[in-house]
């Protein structure tokens, strides 16, 4: 069965873009354009894997990603989430860190902008992985 | 003079540390005690000699007991001076000034029964109330001491004038003082104007040279306040300017934030497009659209290059850089850089080295900011040189770790080597394009860090090329 992929960016181009590749190699892709649609989205669709952005209007992808520390979202902890963004990654650990105290718990972080290649070489690892889980 | 509102008014002003006026107050009375213990002393010595050497006969007994109790007294003293030490400022003036008034009270007070038992008006010593005064002077507000010269010679003048009316009888020095003296009524008076007169003048001499001194002990005090006021108020006010140039800091680092957020977002969006249809994600594409991509793609990349190096700059040098440092390996960091780059060289089919210990200490620093510096040298290099070799050789003292990057390329031409590090400066011998902005964020890298960059073309080792090094200060060990 193809795997199903939450992408999560406020630009419409990457979103067409990341869904081109991700499409391309028989994965089931659904999109949201914020945080919350996002959250939406994990709890609606249960995805294998959620490629999240940072900065975004209304909830960025720091603030989902505190979210789901809550308890509530215990259910959804083992879907792995993958960093696609501008930010830089030691800026964007650090910020997290000083915002909420805590460790970025990303499973994976890839800086835009990104090639097609590795991203679906992240992708395709990080459902290995959860597979194996 | 001095104004007791004023004194007051001081003296609460400068509460814990000690007073200068009230160490003033405390020595004088200090000096207050000692005197009396020498005049005790002295009325002993004098009792002793007058009687038995001089053969001058009056009872002894009443010197004695006078002795007694001002030595009595001088204890008393000495021990609520000593209860002066913890008290604020404003109230140990205040008790201060009180002692001093009891005190010069009862010594009057034991004076004047002294002097009725040796001789009255006949005793010599009279004149000595007038060290009385002066030491009252230097104690209690002037008008207290005009008020006690008076009290002296009222109380001497009553002594005298009693036993001139014989109302109390009178002791005869026999043997000194003829014993009828003290009913010549023109020696008495003329006793009583010379020592009152002497009282007053130097009341008046003592209080104007003792307020004199305290007024200007209250300057100085005054000015030291004024002056400390003057200090705290710069202070506070650079306080506040360097939280304004935080505020006005981090200000900028958001704006920088939005800024390259905004900048690069719209070419991620169109480097993705070319991206997607490069990898032939929507469809196949013919040789000259190919092409053509691959070209806006690397001018995309260029200009996202440029952003990037654009906006580091500002960011290290707003301290922002300093803030991401923590104990990292370098080991990694250099063997990272090495391996993103081994790529490039393979393609100009040059050989790339690497001379690394097995070990190196932790150095203090931001990871992906070193790594970023190896990589623009080791990018430099390899672009630069047409054919040979790549070397990054990293060696360490007891006191720094230094990293070299070698090659043997078209070096630097020795009039650019000065300048080799300025912002957007490129050689004149180069013609590959770039930024002319890595070396220059190198460099601001290298020395946030603490170390030092440099270059040297051709390379001494090789004698071709050049040769990029750059040195990190060892973290200092902790057991020292």
């Amino acid at each position: 069965m193809a795997k199903k992929i939450l992408v999560v960016d406020d630009d419409p181009d990457i979103l067409d873009a990341v869904t081109m590749i991700l499409e391309s190699q028989d994965y089931k892709v659904v999109t949201a354009r914020d945080g919350i649609e996002a959250l939406a989205n994990l709890k609606a669709e249960k995805p294998d894997l959620m490629v999240l952005d940072l900065l975004m209007p209304k909830m960025d992808g720091w603030a989902v990603c505190k979210e789901l520390q809550d308890p509530r979202w215990s259910k959804y902890r083992d879907v792995p989430i993958l960093i696609l963004t501008s930010v830089r990654e030691e800026a964007s650990r650090r910020r997290y860190e000083l915002e909420t105290g805590l460790e970025l718990d990303v499973d994976d972080y890839v800086e835009k902008p990104f090639s097609p290649d590795i991203l679906l070489e992240r992708v395709k690892q990080l459902i290995k992985k959860k597979e194996k889980s | 003079m001095t104004n007791d509102k004023d004194s007051v008014f001081l003296a609460e002003g400068g509460e814990h540390e000690q007073h200068s006026e009230e160490a003033a107050f405390k020595m004088w009375l200090r000096v207050f005690v000692t005197v009396r213990w020498i005049t005790v002393l002295g009325i002993l010595a004098a009792t002793f000699l007058a009687s038995r050497i001089f053969d001058i006969e009056f009872p002894t007994a009443p010197a004695y007991g006078v002795c007694a109790f001002v030595a009595l007294c001088n204890l008393a003293l000495l021990f609520q001076a000593r209860s002066l030490r913890k008290m604020k400022t404003s109230l140990a003036i205040r008790r201060a000034r009180i002692y001093g008034t009891i005190h010069l009270l009862l010594d009057l007070a034991a004076f004047a029964v002294l002097l009725h038992f040796t001789g009255g008006i006949e005793n010599p010593f009279i004149f000595y109330f007038v060290l009385h005064l002066i030491g009252a002077s230097l104690i209690l507000h002037y008008t207290s001491v005009y008020l006690l010269a008076t009290s002296v010679i009222v109380m001497v003048s009553l002594l005298v004038g009693l036993e001139y009316a014989g109302v109390i009888p009178h002791v005869n020095l026999a043997g000194f003082a003829d014993p009828g003296l003290y009913r010549e009524g023109s020696y008495v008076l003329a006793i009583l104007v010379v020592l009152g007169s002497a009282l007053f003048a130097a009341t008046y001499m003592a209080t104007s040279v003792a307020g004199e001194l305290r007024k200007r002990q209250r300057e100085v005090m005054q000015l030291n306040q004024r002056l400390l006021g003057k200090r705290t108020r710069e202070l506070e006010q650079a306080s506040q300017e360097i939280a304004k140039m935080e505020e006005a800091r981090n200000r900028f680092l958001r704006f920088l934030g939005v800024t390259v957020h905004d900048l690069k977002a719209p070419l991620t969006a169109i480097q993705s497009y070319f991206w997607v249809m490069l990898g032939g994600f929507a469809g196949t594409l013919t040789e000259k659209q190919r092409s053509m991509l691959e070209r806006s793609s690397q001018r995309i990349k260029e200009l996202l290059a440029l952003i990037s190096d654009l906006l580091d700059i500002p960011r290290i040098e707003t301290g922002q850089m300093a803030q991401e440092m923590k104990d990292i390996s370098l080991k990694p960091v250099i063997e990272t850089a090495v391996g993103d780059m081994s790529d490039l060289a393979k393609q100009k089919k040059l050989k790339l080295k690497l001379e690394i210990p097995k070990s190196l200490p932790r150095v203090r620093g931001s990871a992906p900011r070193l790594q970023q510096v190896v990589t623009n040298l080791l990018n430099n290099a390899i672009n630069y040189t047409p054919k040979g070799t790549v070397t990054v050789r990293v060696s360490q003292d007891d006191k720094e770790i230094k990293v070299e990057v070698m090659d043997t390329g078209i070096g630097i031409p020795a009039e650019d080597l000065p300048h080799i590090c300025e912002d957007f400066f490129r050689a004149s011998n180069v013609e590959i394009k770039g930024t002319g902005l890595g070396l220059s964020i190198a460099k601001r890298i290298v020395e946030t860090h603490g170390g030092r960059i440099w270059v040297e073309s051709p390379c001494p080792e090789t004698g071709k090329g050049s040769k990029f090094s750059f040195t990190l200060p060892r973290k200092r060990s902790k057991r020292r």
